[in-house]
C-alpha cells in the first residue's frame, strides 16, 4: 500500500513518506525482519467460536519496540486475536509467536502484560485493597518493576488504600493498567484501554503510554477509537472480520482510500461530467454545492478548469481517518455516536 | 513456591477480612448450637456415652467446615471468576494450576479459625469440657476430614456460573447437613434417611469427631468413605481445570 506513489495533493506528503515499517516482519529495506527481532507474530492464524468465524487467515508481524493500534468495529476479532497472543486461546489454524517462543510460555516467563477487555466485571477480585492486588501480583513476576514507579505510572496512589469493588469504572481500569505492567514486561497488551475514561484521563493517559512505549517496549492496543490509533501508534493494523485490511501509520490509511475531498459551489453542476473527471471516486451533489471524494486531487483540480467547470470557493481537504475506516471495513465507527 | 505462598495469604487475607464471609460462616454453626442446645435437657445422651451438647458441637464443627469451605470455595471464586479475576491471572506467571491449589489451600486455612470459634462456643455457651489435648486431636481431626468439603467448595465454584453458584451452594450446604445428619442424629432418622446419610461425606466427618469423644476407636469406613470422596472430588477437579484449560481449542 504504497500510497506515495499516487500523486496526492501536496500538502499533507510528508506524512505519507515510505512509513518506516510499512510490511510485516520486514525492515524498511525490504529485508525480513529476523524472528529475534519480532515482539509477536500471527502466521495464517485461523479462530473459530462454535461455527463462527473469529480471525480468518490473519498475518502480522510486530518488530520489538513498536506500539502497534489494532483498528476495528465491534466484533472484528481483535480481543480474539489478544486471547491467541495471551495463550488464552489456541488457533485453529496457523501459527502465533510471541517474543520467539510460545504465548504461554512467553506468558509463563513473565515477559508479558496484558489488559484484558472484561465485559460487565471489574477484572479485580473483590473485597481486599487495591494496594495488596498490586503487591500480589508483583509478587507473581520475577523481576518486577518497582512498586512506586508502576503506581505513579498509572496514576493510582489516590486510591492505592481503597477497596476494588468501590473504585469508579475508569479507576478500576487504571488499576488494571498498573497489574498489566506490575511485571516490568517487554511487551504489553492493552484491550480497549480507555473505554472507561474521561477526556483529561484519556489523554494523560495517552501521553503515559507514548512515554512507555519509547523506552523500548513494544505496546499492542485493541480499539474502536480512529484518533486513538492514529495518533498514538506508529502503526495502525485495520482488522475487520476476522482480517487484516490495511495495515501501515494511520495517515497512510487515510491516504489509501480516499485521499482528498474537493469542494466548491457551482450554478449547475453537471453529475456525469464531474464523475468522468480524473480521480473521482464519488460525486455528492447538493443544489449548488458540490462535494467530490478524488484519489488525485490535483488532477481533478486541473480537469475542472480544462472543462470549465465554473466552480466558486473551491476547497481541498483530506479525507478523515472515519472515512478511510468506513470505505475499509464498511462499518460505521463507534466513536462518532459515543464521542460526539 | 514464593508466588505460591503470597497468593495463599492474599487468599486468605481476603476471606478474613470479609465480614459477610465470617457471618455466615461462624453465625450459622453458633446460631445452630444455640438453637439445637436450647431444645433438649442439657444432660441429654445420645449415641450410648456422648452429651448432646458434645455430640452437637462436633455437628456444628462439621457443618461450620462445610460452609466455610462451599463459601469460600464455591460462592467467591464464582463471582471471582465472573469478574475476570480469575483470567487476569492466567496472563500472569503463576501457572494455572495453582490457581486452584491456592483455592484449596486457603479453602482450608480458613476452615480452622471457624473450627476454633465454634469449639469456642462450645465451651463458653455449651458448656463443653476436654482436655487440651482432646481439643487438639478433635480440631485436627475435624480439619483434615474437611478436606473434602474443601474440594467440593472449589470444585463448584469452578463449574458453576455465578449467578446459580448461591442457590447451588445454599442447597447442598443443608442437603449435606440435614442429611448427614448434622443437625438431627442419624440414630433417630428413619431407616432409609440413615442409608442416605451413610453415603454422605459430612456424615463421616461429624461421626469420626464422635468416636473421638466417645473413646471408641473410629470405624474404618469413615476415613475410607472420606478418602473416597477426597479422591473423586480432586480428581473432578482435575478435570474441570483441564476443560476450562482445553476450552481455549474452543
Ligand atoms: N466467547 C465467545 N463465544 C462465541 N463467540 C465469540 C466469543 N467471543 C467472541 N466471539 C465472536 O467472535 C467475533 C470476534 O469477537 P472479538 O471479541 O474478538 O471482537 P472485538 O474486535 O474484540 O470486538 P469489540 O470491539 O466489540 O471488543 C465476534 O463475532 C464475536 O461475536
Ligand atoms: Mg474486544
Amino acid at each position: 500500500m504504497s500510497s506515495s506513489e499516487r500523486g496526492l495533493a501536496g500538502i499533507e506528503t510528508h506524512m505519507l513518506a515510505a512509513p518506516e515499517i510499512d510490511r510485516p516482519g520486514h525492515d524498511p529495506s525490504g529485508k525480513p525482519v529476523p524472528t529475534s527481532e519480532l515482539a509477536l507474530r500471527f502466521s495464517g492464524v485461523g479462530h473459530r467460536y462454535g461455527s463462527r468465524v473469529a480471525l480468518d487467515h490473519l498475518d502480522i508481524a510486530v518488530p520489538r519496540g513498536e506500539t502497534v493500534a489494532l483498528l476495528g468495529p465491534n466484533g472484528a476479532g481483535k480481543s480474539t486475536a489478544i486471547a491467541l497472543l495471551l495463550g488464552l486461546r489456541k488457533p485453529h489454524a496457523g501459527k502465533v509467536e510471541v517474543l520467539g517462543t510460545t504465548p504461554r510460555r512467553a506468558v509463563a516467563q513473565g515477559r508479558v502484560g496484558a489488559m484484558l477487555q472484561t465485559g460487565s466485571g471489574s477484572g479485580l477480585p473483590p473485597g481486599v485493597r487495591v494496594e495488596a492486588v498490586l503487591r500480589l501480583v508483583q509478587r507473581l513476576y520475577r523481576h518486577p518493576a518497582p512498586f512506586d514507579a508502576t503506581v505513579e505510572r498509572a496514576g493510582i496512589g489516590e486510591f492505592l488504600g481503597r477497596q476494588t469493588q468501590r473504585l469508579s469504572g475508569g479507576q478500576a481500569q487504571r488499576v488494571r493498567f498498573a497489574i498489566a505492567i506490575a511485571g516490568d514486561p517487554e511487551l504489553v497488551f492493552l484491550d480497549e484501554p480507555t473505554a472507561a475514561m474521561d477526556v483529561s484521563g484519556r489523554r494523560a493517559f495517552w501521553r503515559m503510554i507514548r512515554t512507555y512505549g519509547e523506552e523500548g517496549r513494544t505496546i499492542v492496543f485493541a480499539t474502536h477509537h480512529l484518533e486513538e490509533a492514529d495518533q498514538n501508534a506508529g502503526r495502525v493494523v485495520v482488522v475487520n472480520h476476522g482480517r487484516v485490511v490495511a495495515d501501515g501509520p494511520g495517515a497512510t490509511l487515510k491516504a489509501a482510500v480516499v485521499a482528498r475531498r474537493v469542494r466548491f459551489v457551482c450554478k449547475r453542476p453537471d453529475r456525469e461530467l464531474l464523475d468522468s473527471l480524473e480521480g473521482v471516486t464519488d460525486v455528492r451533489v447538493n443544489g449548488t454545492g458540490v462535494v467530490i471524494d478524488s484519489l488525485d486531487a490535483d488532477a481533478t483540480v486541473q480537469a475542472l478548469v480544462q472543462r470549465r467547470v465554473g466552480f466558486k470557493d473551491l476547497e481541498v481537504t483530506g479525507a478523515g481517518l472515519e472515512d478511510a475506516f468506513i470505505a475499509l471495513t464498511g462499518a460505521e465507527p463507534n466513536h462518532l455516536a459515543e464521542d460526539r | 513456591m514464593i508466588p505460591l505462598l503470597a497468593f495463599t495469604r492474599f487468599e486468605v487475607g481476603r476471606l478474613l477480612r470479609s465480614w459477610k464471609f465470617l457471618v455466615v460462616t461462624v453465625g450459622f454453626p453458633v446460631v445452630f448450637y444455640m438453637l439445637f442446645l436450647g431444645d433438649r435437657s442439657p444432660n441429654k445422651v445420645v449415641d450410648g456415652v456422648l452429651p448432646w451438647r458434645s455430640y452437637l458441637l462436633v455437628s456444628m464443627c462439621s457443618f461450620g467446615a462445610l460452609v466455610a469451605s462451599l463459601t469460600a470455595g464455591g460462592a467467591r471464586l464464582s463471582a471471582e471468576r465472573a469478574s475476570g479475576w480469575s483470567r487476569q491471572l492466567r496472563v500472569t506467571p503463576i501457572a494455572s494450576w495453582s490457581y486452584v491449589v491456592t483455592k484449596v489451600a486457603a479453602t482450608m486455612l480458613v476452615v480452622l479459625p471457624v473450627l476454633v470459634l465454634v469449639e469456642a462456643v462450645g465451651v463458653g455457651f455449651g458448656g463443653v469440657h476436654l482436655g487440651a489435648g482432646m481439643w487438639f486431636e478433635l480440631s485436627g481431626l475435624l480439619w483434615l476430614s474437611s478436606l473434602p468439603f474443601a474440594f467440593l467448595g472449589v470444585f463448584i465454584g469452578l463449574l458453576v456460573h455465578a449467578e446459580t453458584a448461591f442457590p447451588v451452594v445454599t442447597a447442598l450446604m443443608f442437603a449435606l447437613g440435614y442429611f448427614g445428619g448434622l443437625f438431627v442424629p442419624v440414630a433417630s432418622m428413619p431407616h432409609a434417611l440413615q442409608v442416605v446419610a451413610h453415603l454422605l461425606p459430612s456424615f463421616h466427618n461429624t461421626a469420626l469427631g464422635i468416636s473421638l469423644l466417645a473413646g471408641r476407636p473410629p470405624a474404618i469406613s469413615h476415613s475410607l468413605v472420606l478418602l473416597g470422596y477426597g479422591a473423586a472430588l480432586a480428581l473432578l477437579l482435575l478435570i474441570v481445570h483441564r476443560r476450562e484449560e482445553s476450552r481455549a481449542l474452543g
